[in-house]
């Protein structure tokens, strides 16, 4: 799992540094006022169908999230954003047919730490629209649960521990007629995987099961608009779509901002 | 080493396996009538019996049909016709309207064969999606809220009737858009006016053979049904059964894996088992590759592993697509000795065998015949021995624990049949009181279906090794160890009134297929100890 995140951690962090560094040297050439800091909540919902064991099975992974975010605005269009927050992911019906006896979830949510980073930035701005290109990357680190497994003739419990990313990116299209509402259009690449790791233990028996899961879509539409209230106030509210060869998943998020 | 020699001289019945009580099977003198089932008695034998007593109980002495021996073809036929039992004669009375010509001892029955279809392509049924409809959620009402009222709650919660399901009055709403049904039954439960609320859950299929005899097995499906022969019929508990129809929704088995069925062979020409033979087998009593059955023994026990299935024809295997191997190592009269047995074994494991039945045991320890049971062990092979029938202790080589499963019999009631055998040594149980399967095509001559009703831990251990077979050919990289936890483990405790948890008389109870092989859903967080002595106080 390290393996996997190493990368993405690397390079957020690397933005990070360019980014702040580059706003330091700004600093230092008296820019440092044209750096904006937006501190932020967000909630966000989606229902992704996932493929699991070579894409033999599907389920749904449905996940609902509070975010705190950390939004820096440097001069030139470009903004980074920072996010933590706390999630809760439903993985029901997701089956374990590898452990010694079978497992299927059922156990509602199972609660996890949220990690991300947004980047953005502008490549094309006139006085009706704005095209800029966005990049969002999620971890979410799922706790370490154990649970009883029912019917057995003997005690038996499971242990499960979770993780999923997602990453997107595309251009936004933001329309700028309706100020002070700023209605938008976000085409993303939008992918997502992950694993659950479930270990049995049912008296002697144990066994072991690392299942790796992945999205079903990997294309996005998002629309959404920013309400800007005051300088320093802003809302944004967007709903997702993400279809796959079986239909449509949905996600929606609400997310308000305040400017210093 | 004298005494090795002894034991060795002794040799063994498994006819004990398969009991005094083989009301169906014991071969009657030609003139008496063979008495009604209620009347037939469990005889369960004396542990102080002497072994020749007990041979007199369970062999069929009196009968001189020996299939291989020098009777001609039209002696044997009339032999055989005599000895007909009424009952199973009333049972075929029931697809008489079958037309079939009459036939040679060993002639197949003129059965009609269709084209055998294979369900889902051949694939197992997968059961896939969502548990209950996700946007609906089934409520029902005090019944002294009016109808009116009721139509206002509802639209109090944005929900949308879609149906009222008359006299029971429940409902069935649509919840609104952005709620989860989990939501909408957390606030329609604290509703005083709700009596209940539940998700509008999805049920699903499950598999039923066509075999024209499944209802009569009542060992894989037990709705309550009648069976058993004609005029003596019997009714068992709803779901008294090990779960064989749910279990089939996730496999049916797999071509590779292979039973061996180490016993008194295999009639190769019952059209019911004919296309799972692995091969002709190895007879080690008359020393030769043909394991045909000359008794019928091995061939009721083969039936009830890995019968062809959902052939429309006769009954129904526990393992649908595995393979049966015969080997012969029991003679016509119902015994062998340990060493033919010990061969036996030994050579089923060598020849491909994932599963080895030995519904066969005698009462004396030998370290060779351990030996041999633990060859096949360490060889990742799941032997399967029926504790025996005496209602005393477990015979060999079902007492062979560490590598064994030891198998003892229940009824349709899940009760434990008074004969089975008992010890720590019993790890589970399987029904085996009135089980119907095949007997060789010659068994009851050409009038006559080749099924027949059997009773005795012989009968329960093929179930065993049926689901043994299921779970190698799912999992295939399971150890032996781990297949025999399973089918312990997964188990049901039936007998938990009396005896709470593994207990000397069923182990950890009956098997449940469903349990060992579909998915179990988990729904509970563990209480940990603190968590524990919170909610106590």
């Amino acid at each position: 799992m390290k393996k996997i995140y190493l990368p993405f951690l690397i390079i957020l962090m690397t933005l990070t540094i360019t980014c702040l560094s580059s706003a330091q040297l700004q600093e230092e050439e008296g820019l440092f006022q044209n750096i904006s800091i937006k501190p932020g909540i967000s909630y966000e919902y989606f229902s992704r169908t996932i493929s699991w064991d070579e894409d033999e099975y599907t389920s749904k992974l449905k996940s609902y999230f509070f975010t705190f975010n950390t939004e820096f605005e440097i001069p030139n269009g470009l903004s980074l954003a920072l996010i933590f927050g706390y999630s809760f992911t439903n993985y029901d019906e997701l089956e374990f047919r590898e452990l010694p006896i079978s497992l299927e979830l059922g156990v509602g949510k199972i609660g996890g730490y949220l990690l991300g980073s947004e980047i953005r930035k502008s490549f094309v701005s006139n006085e009706d629209l704005v095209i800029d290109g966005q990049a969002q990357f999620f971890v979410y680190l799922g706790s370490k649960e154990e649970w009883e497994i029912p019917g057995l003739s003997v005690e038996g419990t499971t242990e499960g521990k979770s993780s999923w990313m997602r990453f997107s990116v595309g251009p936004v299209f933001t329309y700028k007629g309706f100020a002070p509402i700023y209605p938008y259009l976000y085409l993303g690449f939008n992918k997502l995987w992950g694993k659950f790791k479930m270990d049995q233990t049912i008296q002697d028996l144990t066994g072991s099961e690392d299942k790796k899961i992945s999205g079903e879509s990997s294309f996005s539409t998002s629309l959404g608009f920013n309400f800007i209230v005051t300088e320093a106030l802003s809302f944004k509210a967007e709903g997702n779509f993400m279809p796959y060869k079986d239909g449509v998943d949905l996600g929606f998020m609400i997310k308000a901002m305040y400017s210093f | 080493m004298k005494k090795e020699k002894i034991i060795f001289a002794f040799v063994i019945f498994p006819f004990l396996l398969f009991p005094a009580n083989l009301k169906h099977f014991r071969f009657e003198k030609a003139k008496k009538p063979n008495p009604p089932i209620s009347q037939q008695k469990t005889k369960p034998i004396n542990k102080n019996q002497t072994l020749s007593s007990k041979l007199e109980h369970i062999t069929p002495t009196q009968d001189p049909v020996k299939p291989k021996s020098s009777l001609s073809e039209q002696e044997l036929e009339s032999l055989i016709t005599d000895r007909r039992v009424q009952k199973i004669r009333e049972i075929h009375s029931v697809f008489s309207d079958r037309s079939r010509p009459d036939r040679g001892r060993k002639q197949r029955p003129d059965f009609s064969r269709p084209q055998i279809r294979s369900i889902n392509e051949g694939r197992p049924f997968r059961l896939k999606g969502e548990q209950y409809v996700q946007d609906q959620v089934l409520v029902k009402f005090k019944p002294t809220l009016s109808d009116p009222m009721v139509e206002v709650t509802i639209a109090a919660y944005r929900s949308k009737k879609l149906k009222r399901i008359p006299r029971l009055n429940i409902y069935q709403l649509q919840i609104p858009e952005g709620t989860t049904v989990e939501e909408m039954l957390h606030v329609l439960s604290r509703n005083p006016d709700v009596e209940y609320v539940e998700p509008n859950y999805r049920a699903h299929i499950t598999v039923t053979p066509n075999d024209i005899l499944f209802s009569e097995q009542y060992a894989l499906y037990n709705s309550g049904q009648e069976f058993g022969p004609a005029g003596s019929p019997q009714q068992g508990q709803s779901r008294a059964d090990i779960k064989a129809r749910e279990a089939w929704v996730e496999t049916k088995g797999d071509e590779d894996i292979i039973i061996a069925i180490v016993d008194s062979g295999v009639d190769m020409d019952h059209p019911d088992i004919n296309d799972k033979i692995q091969s002709n087998g190895r007879d080690f009593v008359n020393d030769d590759f043909d394991a045909t059955d000359d008794l019928f023994h091995g061939t009721h026990v083969a039936g009830i592993a890995a019968a062809e299935t959902n052939n429309e024809e006769g009954i129904a295997g526990v393992a649908w697509n595995c393979k049966i191997l015969p080997v012969k190592v029991i003679d016509d009269t119902g015994w062998g000795d340990y060493a033919n047995i010990i061969d036996g074994i030994r050579w089923a494991a060598d020849n491909g065998a994932d599963v080895i039945n030995l519904s066969v045991g005698g009462d004396v320890f030998s370290l060779s015949l351990q030996e041999a049971v633990k060859y096949a062990y360490d060889n990742n092979i799941v032997v399967v021995c029926a504790a025996g029938n005496d209602g005393g202790s477990v015979l060999y080589p079902a007492a062979y624990e560490d590598y064994c499963l030891a198998v003892a019999a229940t009824d349709y009631d899940d009760l434990r049949v008074s004969w089975s055998n008992y010890g720590p040594e019993v790890d589970v149980a399987a029904p085996g009181d009135q089980i119907i399967s095949l007997v060789p095509t010659w068994y009851w001559g050409p009038d006559s279906l080749p099924y027949a009703y059997g009773d005795g831990t012989s009968m329960a251990a093929p179930h065993v090794s049926g689901l043994a077979a299921l779970i190698k050919g799912l999992k295939p990289t399971l150890s032996v160890d781990d297949i025999m936890y399973i089918i312990r483990y997964s188990a049901d405790d039936v007998n938990s009134t009396n005896y709470l948890g593994e207990d000397e008389f069923i182990g950890y109870g009956r098997i449940n297929m469903e349990k060992a092989l579909v998915p179990i859903i988990i729904t509970t967080k563990k209480i940990t100890i603190l968590k524990k002595l919170l909610l106590d106080d």
